[in-house]
């Protein structure tokens, strides 16, 4: 990790209000990817970074290596948006169930549907690392650095996440083919 | 290990992300080109990202989404004010944490110290200054006494633990400047301040002490040197002798002697020894040597001021004489002032003879000391002589008292003196006498014989004792001589005589009355007398009569077996008081017999008859059911308020949950 990085994050825990607001700059976005990537909805994912920087503000002690601060804003954003998601469950089902097993094939609308659907049906961390990806076109690395994965273990997940969309959207690629 | 055919997903999305090495991606290329299935996989893969590509980079947060994140941030978390922001800031500082916490431990120390009320000036300084103190003591020490200087460093160094506020308020002297003697007494002050008192604390200043004490003021003491001994000797002549030759060894004389002769032939007496002083201890352990030493006092009297201040008044006096002689020789003056100094030289010569003497008493006493031996043969308690003294007692029982107190009375003769006669008749008419008189030891005998005739004899004891005259303890050769006796009579009429035996039993029979009179004559016959009689009759039918005889103790098997031709004879207990010291006629003393008889009355009584038995069982179940009643009662009081509370407790819980829905 950079030095300067480093200190950055040391004044931080120390109650830096400024280098914490830097941090806000840097790392917001990838808290947001983290979130969408588990709740698929872009207001509740702002919501979410939004509770999970206060949090992360007022319980900046409980970090004492600096160099871990990213992963645990990362760790934060996910507990968030894993209550969201929780709380999202609750509310009845019925008239959610009913939207994706609408079948209109060959509509752009349609295809988003499929996509979105697919998605859904990713284990959440697959989803975390495509968003990660493709938000914000992080390298293999620094995903697996913010998610806490040991070295190497990002490969398999995306191929994975990839190829279960692949089969989920296979008539809709074949017929865009 | 998997090849890239197995896991082509992932080399494929690693390819697309650009993440495989240069060799990986030729290794993948040219599977690519051998594998079909692998080609057409590639090509989904490829669209798939495509779209994702496109789909998702819609949803991505729009430009100004930092900005709103921060402007949310500072909204929800305001900035504090400058004060506190800079003391926040203050206390980010490392520095500002040790001091504080740092801080924070002194204030504790502080208030530890407070509770516990131990002095709050750090400990340290006084230390230091008492230890400043006694490093140049040595240097005013010999060296030879280097180990008593360290000996006293460290008591005092003990002690100086313990508060000394004098010593402290004074500032720290500047100690190489300072004279050797300054030092010394303050280091003596100290001292004195340190131990609380002014015993010397080191075997330097007890030396000091004696030789500084002055010396020639001993030689002019004057004193006064007594001793007493007592001992106990076998032979008090030979003992004078002795101690007459102990005094002239050691240059004195004996003074006075005086002896006593006790009544047993032993004897007793006091010494007195004047000896020189310096001899006085050596003569005590030779006097020792006499016999074995009961009790010692060794004592001295200082008159040295007393004798000084009386030479002192003796010179004036002599000095007021002399003027007054002059006055005299002069004759000038009235007759009448001649007359007065006369008077005045009479009183002044008077008064100097009394100094005069009382200083002569007071050398010879310092001259000699005094020595008083109390002498005392052996076995000094030895009795004299002995004296026998008797003493009986007896009780006489007889029909008429007052005959046998009169004739007792009679007895009376030069040689059996009556000392108290006493005649006692109570409200109910019983009669009884009390006589005490003293006969002479060879009438005694004879005397008790014939009062032994008047009566029936009870409880008749003599008691002998042997006085020792003159002395205790045992001798062999002191005389034995017999002393009056006294002899007491208590004579009392046969009734109030108690019972030698007393017999108890029941008899059975159908007819009470008719047998109870049967009774009283069969004791009759026995020379019995019926001493109570009672009879009683109860509602059930039953009769009991209840008879007290009192027979001779003679007739009393004869009775016992004529009892039993009146019925069943039942609890038969016999008691018997066996007066062991006491000589009792047996064969008449008196035997109590107590006899009830009775009859069985209704078998079954108006309490058990079966009415009664059920009236008695109603009563009782009605009482055990009332008794649970009141049981069930106890237990809803107890219970009911915890069954409301967790009713209420159930209650509430279900309006919450319902609440909450």
């Amino acid at each position: 990790m950079d030095p300067s990085e480093r200190e950055q994050y040391r004044a931080a825990i120390h109650g830096d209000r400024e280098a914490f607001e830097m941090i806000i700059r840097t790392h917001s976005r990838t808290l947001f990817a983290i979130a969408y990537g588990i709740l698929q909805s872009r207001e509740e994912a702002e919501d979410v970074v939004q509770d999970s920087l206060v949090k992360a503000w007022k319980t900046r002690w409980r970090v004492r290596d600096p160099e871990k601060f990213p992963a645990w804003l990362a760790t934060v954003a996910r507990h968030k948006a894993h209550d969201v998601f929780r709380k999202r469950r609750t509310v009845p089902l019925s008239e959610q169930v009913i939207e994706p097993t609408e079948p209109e094939s060959a509509n752009p609308s349609a295809l988003d549907h499929r996509l979105q659907s697919a998605l859904a049906a990713l284990p959440e961390l697959h989803r975390a690392a495509l968003t990660l990806r493709y938000f914000e076109g992080m390298d293999y690395r620094t995903i697996e650095n913010t998610l806490g994965l040991t070295n190497g273990a990002l490969r398999g997940i995306l191929g994975r996440a990839l190829t279960s969309m692949r089969k989920q959207l296979r008539p809709a690629l074949a017929s865009i083919d | 290990m998997a090849t890239i055919h197995d896991e082509i997903d992932n080399w494929l999305a690693a390819d697309l992300h650009r993440e495989l090495s240069n060799s990986e991606r030729s290794a993948l290329h040219a599977h690519l080109v051998d594998c079909s299935a692998c080609r057409k996989t590639h090509r989904e893969i490829k669209l798939m990202n495509k779209i994702l590509e496109e789909t998702l980079a819609d949803e991505k947060p729009d430009p100004a989404f930092e900005q709103r994140m921060l402007a949310g941030f500072r909204n929800r978390i305001p900035q504090r004010s400058g004060l506190v922001r800079a003391l926040v800031d203050l206390m980010r500082l490392r520095a500002t944490q040790i001091a504080a916490v740092a801080a924070a431990l002194l204030g504790l120390v502080q208030i530890g110290r407070m509770i516990t009320g131990e002095s709050v000036t750090a400990p340290r300084e006084r230390e230091g200054y008492v230890g400043e103190q006694f490093a140049a003591q040595p240097s005013q020490v010999p060296t030879s006494r280097a180990a008593q200087s360290g000996a006293l460093a460290k008591s005092d160094e003990g002690a100086a633990g313990r508060p000394q506020g004098l010593a402290l308020k004074e500032p720290p002297p500047p100690a190489p400047a300072q004279s050797k003697d300054e030092g010394r007494t303050r280091a003596e002050v100290e001292r004195t301040i340190v131990t609380g008192s002014n015993i010397p604390t080191t075997a330097e200043e007890v030396a000091q002490a004696t030789v500084q004490e002055p010396a020639p003021a001993l030689t002019n003491r004057k004193l006064i040197r007594n001793a007493t001994v007592e001992l106990e000797i076998a032979s008090f002549d030979n003992a004078v002798q002795k101690i007459t030759a102990f005094a002239s060894d050691e240059h004195g004389y004996v003074a006075t002697t005086d002896s006593e002769k006790q009544a047993n032939g032993k004897l007793r007496g006091q010494v007195v020894v004047k000896v020189l002083p310096e001899n006085l201890d050596r003569f005590l352990q030779k006097i020792r040597s006499l016999g074995e030493l009961k009790n010692q006092t060794l004592g001295s009297e200082d008159v040295t001021k007393a004798y000084f201040d009386t030479d002192a008044r003796l010179k004036n006096a002599h000095v007021m004489e002399q003027r007054l002689i002059d006055m005299l020789k002069t004759k000038t003056g009235k007759v009448s002032d001649l007359l007065q100094v006369e008077k005045e030289l009479g009183r002044v010569r008077e008064e100097i003879e009394k100094m005069q003497g009382e200083l002569k008493y007071w050398d010879s006493q310092v001259q000699f000391a005094t020595v008083t031996i109390s002498l005392a043969e052996k076995d000094m308690e030895e009795p004299a002589a002995f004296l026998l003294k008797e003493r009986a007692q007896l009780s006489l029982y007889t029909p008429d008292v007052e005959k046998i107190y009169n004739e007792t009375k009679s007895l009376a003769s030069p040689k059996v003196q009556i000392t108290n006669a006493q005649l006692n008749r109570d409200y109910s008419g019983r009669v009884s006498a009390q006589l005490s008189m003293l006969i002479a030891p060879e009438e005694s005998d004879a005397v008790i014989g014939r009062v032994k005739g008047f009566g029936r004899v009870e409880n008749f004891q003599t008691q002998t004792q042997r006085i020792a005259q003159g002395g205790s303890g045992m001798s062999e050769n002191a005389r034995t001589k017999r002393d009056k006796m006294e002899l007491n009579i208590a004579i009392s009429r046969e009734e109030q005589e108690q019972a030698f035996q007393q017999t108890s039993l029941r008899i059975r029979t159908s007819s009470v009355d008719e047998k109870a009179k049967e009774l009283r004559t069969l004791a009759e016959k026995q020379a019995g007398r019926v001493r109570s009689s009672s009879f009683s009759r109860d509602p059930d039918g039953r009769e009991v009569a209840n008879v007290s005889l009192r027979v001779p103790l003679k007739n009393y098997p004869a009775l016992m077996q004529s009892l039993d031709s009146l019925g069943k004879v039942q609890n038969v207990s016999v008691q018997r008081q066996d007066r062991a010291e006491a000589q009792v006629d047996e064969s008449n003393a008196p035997a109590d017999i107590s006899i009830q008889v009775y009859s069985q009355g209704n078998i079954v009584t108006e309490e058990s008859g079966l009415l009664a038995t059920l009236r008695r069982t109603l009563a009782q179940s009605a009482g055990a059911i009332m008794w649970s009643l009141r049981m069930i009662g106890v237990a809803i009081a107890f219970l009911a308020p915890w069954a409301i509370a967790i009713v209420g407790i159930i209650w509430i819980t279900r309006r919450a949950i319902r609440a909450k829905r």
